[in-house]
């Protein structure tokens, strides 16, 4: 039991972690809360499907192009409907709210609402102390560290990663430093969406496309990256494991409460922040401090 | 006494081009079912002015002390199962559940409000769009009583006819935006509610350092913007005889949000411009359903780009224009001001 | 400058706003047809696999029966004229009972057929209700629909239901599926002792008091034992953790009751995870043709309970029926081309009934005997608890299960069942991961 437990919110936590990382470091930076960032999840996922069935490109290439497609989209979206109103914290999340409608809408239009599915990149299983997991869903979960390595490396290693992180703490000062704020914001966001539509590669051949795909793992998503501190990489990090052991261990110790595995992790996430305002690992800016 | 009302009248209304149409507005609005008596148009009218309610009330909330609220069909939905199973289950008649079903959306309220007092921004936002998904996880735990997925079905109407609906639809309507409208004026000599609600929103700690007691306003705010949500709800649940888990719906909190800043946001007036608008043009969409849900979509988007402040206070601002010594508004083509006659160019 | 490029984009989008729908009504009126026609509204979300079947059901319909005369009332032929209405009922009910409103008042449709999603229905079922128009169900299974029947006899005798049957009778077909599977399991496998059944059952409220009966039943009726029941929400996107610990209670098989997309992940990690488990009972997703790429060809040995399977003729109509959709849409009908069965039933009632009155009509479908797709059409009586319904037994609408086998959708029940068997149906097979896993 609790292996199972153990291993299965792993993997939970692990799909869960690889969109909110993106997520998270969109709003650490930038400020903003980007409500189409699961949809370019949705339109990679639906590039895969696209190039694979109806090109007949086998699954890592088109993974790889679908990738490009998306990262570009997420940054022709940024430059056409986010920049100009970047400043009004409101206006951003509608935006980008409606984008994701369009997109939404566009997909329910080209593919109706069928259910579909994309070709795993390894089929197969792996035996853990007993319990069964997908070769996909042990990608998955190696791309997360990695993913996770590689955003580290690069915020704390390289020239660019220092002026993201300088944009994050005072975009006023760093661009008194010198820094070129805008370009750093359209670095951000075309990391932010290319970290979205690699999720979007390697959890779409274990998930059912359909239009509405987008809404589920935002609204989880958000609330991981509330519990673990906005902003804070590694709280999102840590947040996406707890809300994975959370719905996980729901569903092995109240089976028929198996359905509410979502609105527990909820649950979890407001008393948490009852008692922690600011999240498990949030800064409180001093201007959003009360 | 009336000769002085009737000056009022034509100083405060008829000279104000923006108030001056509203006043049409809303007169031929009342004249509609002397026109058509088609049921349809009168549905759409219906539900035009219950969700104008429902924008209006997110507007309070949100637009003015800025808690920026993602799950405002939290209370929407609390009073419509509330009203909902009161109907059914104690057989109480529609005007004794609407009032307690809002009463009810008023105690979800205060329930939200308990972490939104220590929460800010973003945060506070994103924990308001965890609740009804929570409500939602209670509703098909106690399906027995809550009817699951299936709602609660069979309520009694409000009246028996179209028209009637209308009539109490709009006079609610009138009333409750009325209400609101004078609890945010921020110019009002009877309450201090609108001024502090703005004080609020520009920054609570300069209001809380003038003696100001921000949580017991916040907790109003959110209980005033819960009563009339869940009048919205109570109301949209006897119409359609049915209250259902698509009342807590994230879609319908974003619909609020989406119609409020649409018309105008922090100007009560813009939510009801843009349900008016927005709704009834979402009928006439019906007839290309395709790409219904696109146009809408695209709309929202082009709105936020070029007109942030809303369409409502847009073509206010062109309409009108406030005279730099003593802010009364003023038709466009005036040169002096009406009142004092400073040039207003 | 950037001014008036804002105002002639507005400009723009409302001329088009209000210009394309323009244009799509006048591209979508015939001609004025010399004949008059019989107005009939079809219902349902049209974005989505029910809606659309919806309107390819009737469409086959309206085709044949124009082409073979129309229908005659009183001497005088009547055309069958569709309306094709998107209730947009899986995102907002309201929407759903704006659109049947405007399908009776506006459209002005005499009769109206469809529906799926039942918070939908419930308010689409009032308002045709309303405007005394007969509203033939084609897609929800709640048995509370036909209930009201009961309850208010004079305001929702305008109700009917076409297909499917209620969801009393799921249980009884589930049951009995079960009870063949496990037979041959257990032979198949050499299974000493017991059967254990795991319920994995989307949380939903049709499904609530199916598992309640199936917890009484399994062990009664069947002598099996129920090892624990699973409740995912019916969007789930992954059920490893509950597969993982149903295999761990020491299952043999799964018993599903699934209508939401919930199927697909749970069929597909089945396959892919290679769980020993065969899994019986109701999956909805499973009825569909994409149901085997949507699972990565992991969905094979599922089985469903089922209304169509190719070359399976329930009675002399299907084959027809099956045949015809297949050629025109490539796909295989769902239950909700039911719409078919129901223009034919209503072509009859009226026909019988000389007149296009709703209560006339309601007289005469009450009398309704008659050979459809799916079955023996009757509707239940006044004197059940369910009016209107679809009689459910051997010699009327039974259903059947469906496995899929090497790809391919075939009939596994009724197998024998009361001297019922209809052909093309072959045996149950279990599954390979199961045999593989026994024979180690």
């Amino acid at each position: 039991m609790l292996e199972r437990i153990l291993i299965n919110g792993l993997v939970q936590g692990g799909i869960y972690a690889l969109l909110a990382i993106g997520f998270s470091l969109i709003f650490g930076v930038a400020r903003m809360i980007n409500l189409a960032h699961t949809s370019f999840y949705m339109l990679a996922s639906y590039g895969i499907y696209t190039l694979t069935r109806y090109l007949g490109i086998p699954a890592i290439p088109a993974a790889a192009i679908s990738l490009v497609l998306t990262t570009f989209i997420g940054l022709a979206t940024y430059k056409l409907f986010i920049d100009r109103v970047r400043e009004h914290h409101v206006t951003v999340m509608l935006i980008t709210m409606a984008v994701a409608f369009v997109y939404q809408e566009v997909i329910l239009m080209i593919f109706q609402g069928h259910y579909l599915a994309a070709p795993p990149f390894v089929s197969g299983f792996a035996q853990i102390l007993g319990v069964r997991v997908s070769f996909q869903h042990l990608l998955t979960f190696g791309v997360v560290i990695l993913v996770l390595v590689g955003v580290w490396a690069l915020l704390s290693k390289t020239r660019l990663g220092i002026a993201i992180r300088a944009v994050a703490q005072d975009s006023e000062v760093a661009n008194l430093m010198g820094i070129n704020v805008s370009r750093i914001l359209l670095i951000t966001m075309s990391i932010a969406a290319g970290l979205s539509a690699v999720a979007g590669a390697v959890i779409a051949p274990t998930l059912v496309l359909e239009p509405y795909m987008w809404t589920h793992p935002l609204v989880m998503i958000m609330a991981i990256v509330v519990l673990g501190g906005l902003g804070s990489v590694k709280g999102s990090f840590i947040g996406a494991f707890v809300f994975g052991f959370v719905e996980v261990s729901v569903v092995f110790l109240a089976p028929e409460l198996a359905f509410l595995k979502g609105a527990f992790a909820l649950v979890v996430m407001v008393v948490i922040l009852l008692f922690r305002p600011e999240g498990l690992f949030g800064i409180a800016f001093e201007e959003e401090r009360l | 006494m009336l000769r002085r009302l009737l000056k009022d009248f034509q100083g405060d209304i008829i000279a104000v081009p923006g108030r001056l149409l509203a006043l049409i507005f809303f007169i031929m609005l009342l004249l509609v079912p002397l026109v058509t008596n088609e049921p349809y148009i009168l549905r759409t009218l219906i539900f035009a002015n219950i969700f104008a309610i429902f924008a209006v009330s997110w507007d309070l909330l949100s637009g003015y002390t800025g808690q920026v609220n993602f799950g405002h069909a939290l209370f929407f939905g609390v009073a419509a199962y509330t009203s909902a199973l009161l109907n059914l289950k104690m057989g109480m008649p529609p005007w004794a559940t609407i009032p307690i079903g809002a009463l009810a959306a008023v105690v979800a309220g205060v329930v939200v409000c308990l972490p939104a007092l220590r929460l800010r921004g973003p945060y506070l936002s994103l924990v308001t769009l965890a609740f009804p998904l929570i409500l939602l996880g209670i509703i098909f735990t106690f399906t027995g009583f809550t009817g699951g997925e299936f709602g609660v079905s069979g309520l009694s109407r409000v009246s028996n006819s179209r028209v009637t609906d209308f009539y109490i639809s709009f006079g609610v309507m009138l009333v409750s935006v009325m209400i609101m409208w004078k609890l945010t004026d921020a110019k009002s000599a009877l309450v201090r509610t609108g001024i502090i609600f703005h004080a609020i929103r520009e920054d609570e700690i300069t209001a809380r350092a003038s003696g100001i007691n921000t949580i017991r306003y916040k907790l109003l705010a959110f209980a005033v913007g819960g009563f009339f949500a869940g009048i919205a709800g109570a109301f949209h649940a006897h119409f359609m005889r049915i209250a259902g888990p698509s009342n807590l719906d994230l879609f319908l909190s974003f619909q609020a949000i989406i119609w409020t800043v649409f018309g105008g946001i922090t100007s009560i007036y813009g939510p009801v411009v843009g349900v008016y608008i927005m709704y009834p043009l979402m009928e006439f969409l019906r007839v290309v359903p395709e790409i219904r849900m696109l146009i809408f979509a695209g709309i929202v988007v082009i709105i936020l780009l070029f007109m942030p402040e809303g369409i409502a206070v847009f073509i206010r601002d062109k309409m009108e224009q406030t005279c730099p010594r003593c802010k009364l508004s003023n038709v466009w083509w005036r040169k002096t001001c009406r009142a004092c006659g400073a040039n207003l160019r | 400058m950037r001014k008036r490029l804002v105002f002639s984009l507005i400009a723009c989008l409302l001329a088009l706003t209000i210009l394309v729908p323009g244009c799509a009504k006048e591209a979508a009126q015939p001609k004025e047809p010399a004949t008059p026609t019989i107005k009939i509204g079809i219902i349902g979300p049209m974005k989505f696999v029910q809606g659309q079947h919806h309107w390819f059901g009737a469409e086959l319909a309206r085709d044949e029966i124009n082409a073979a005369g129309g229908i005659i009332v009183k001497g005088t032929k009547y055309l069958v004229e569709l309306i094709k209405t998107d209730s947009n009922e899986m995102l907002s009910p309201t929407d759903a009972a704006a659109a049947m409103e405007r399908l009776i008042t506006v459209d002005k449709a005499d009769f109206v057929i469809g529906g799926f999603r039942t918070e939908g229905v419930f308010p689409m079922q009032d308002v045709a209700m309303d405007y005394k128009k007969i509203f033939l169900g084609a897609g929800s299974a709640t048995k509370e629909l036909c209930m009201k029947v009961k309850e208010n006899y004079n305001r929702y005798k305008y109700w009917f239901r076409v297909t499917p049957f209620s969801n009393v009778n799921l249980v009884n077909n589930s049951l009995l599926t079960l009870g063949t599977a496990g037979a041959i399991m257990k032979q198949g496998l050499g299974i000493q002792g017991k059967i254990k059944v795991a319920i994995l059952a989307e949380q939903a409220t049709w499904a609530d008091a199916m598992v309640a009966a199936y917890q009484a039943y399994v062990p009664q009726k069947l002598g099996m034992d129920v090892v624990g029941a699973w409740r995912p929400s019916a969007t789930a996107t992954d059920v490893t953790a509950e597969l993982s610990a149903i295999q761990a209670s020491g299952a043999h098989i799964i018993l599903t009751i699934i209508s939401g997309p919930v199927g697909i992940p749970f069929a597909r990690q089945l396959g892919e995870l290679q769980i020993p488990l065969a899994s019986v009972g109701i999956n909805v997703e499973s009825q569909k043709d994409g149901f085997m790429s949507a699972t990565n060809n992991y969905g094979n040995f599922e089985t469903t309970l089922n209304t169509y399977a190719k070359g399976v003729a329930i009675t002399s109509k299907t084959n027809a029926f099956f045949e015809a959709f297949v050629k025109k849409h490539g796909q295989t009908p769902t239950y909700n081309a039911g719409t078919y069965d129901a223009i034919y039933v209503l072509k009859a009632a009226i026909e019988r009934a000389g007149s296009l009155d709703s209560d006339a009509v309601v007289v005469e479908l009450e009398k309704t005997d008659m050979e459809t797709t799916a079955g023996r059409l009757v509707f239940m009586g006044k004197d059940t608890d369910t009016p209107h319904d679809v009689t459910y037994g051997p010699g009327y609408v039974t259903g059947i299960a469906t496995q899929w086998q090497n790809g391919e959708m075939k009939a596994v029940w009724p197998l024998n069942w009361n001297n019922v068997t209809y052909p093309g149906t072959v045996q149950w097979q279990i599954p390979d991961r199961v045999i593989k896993a026994y024979k180690k």
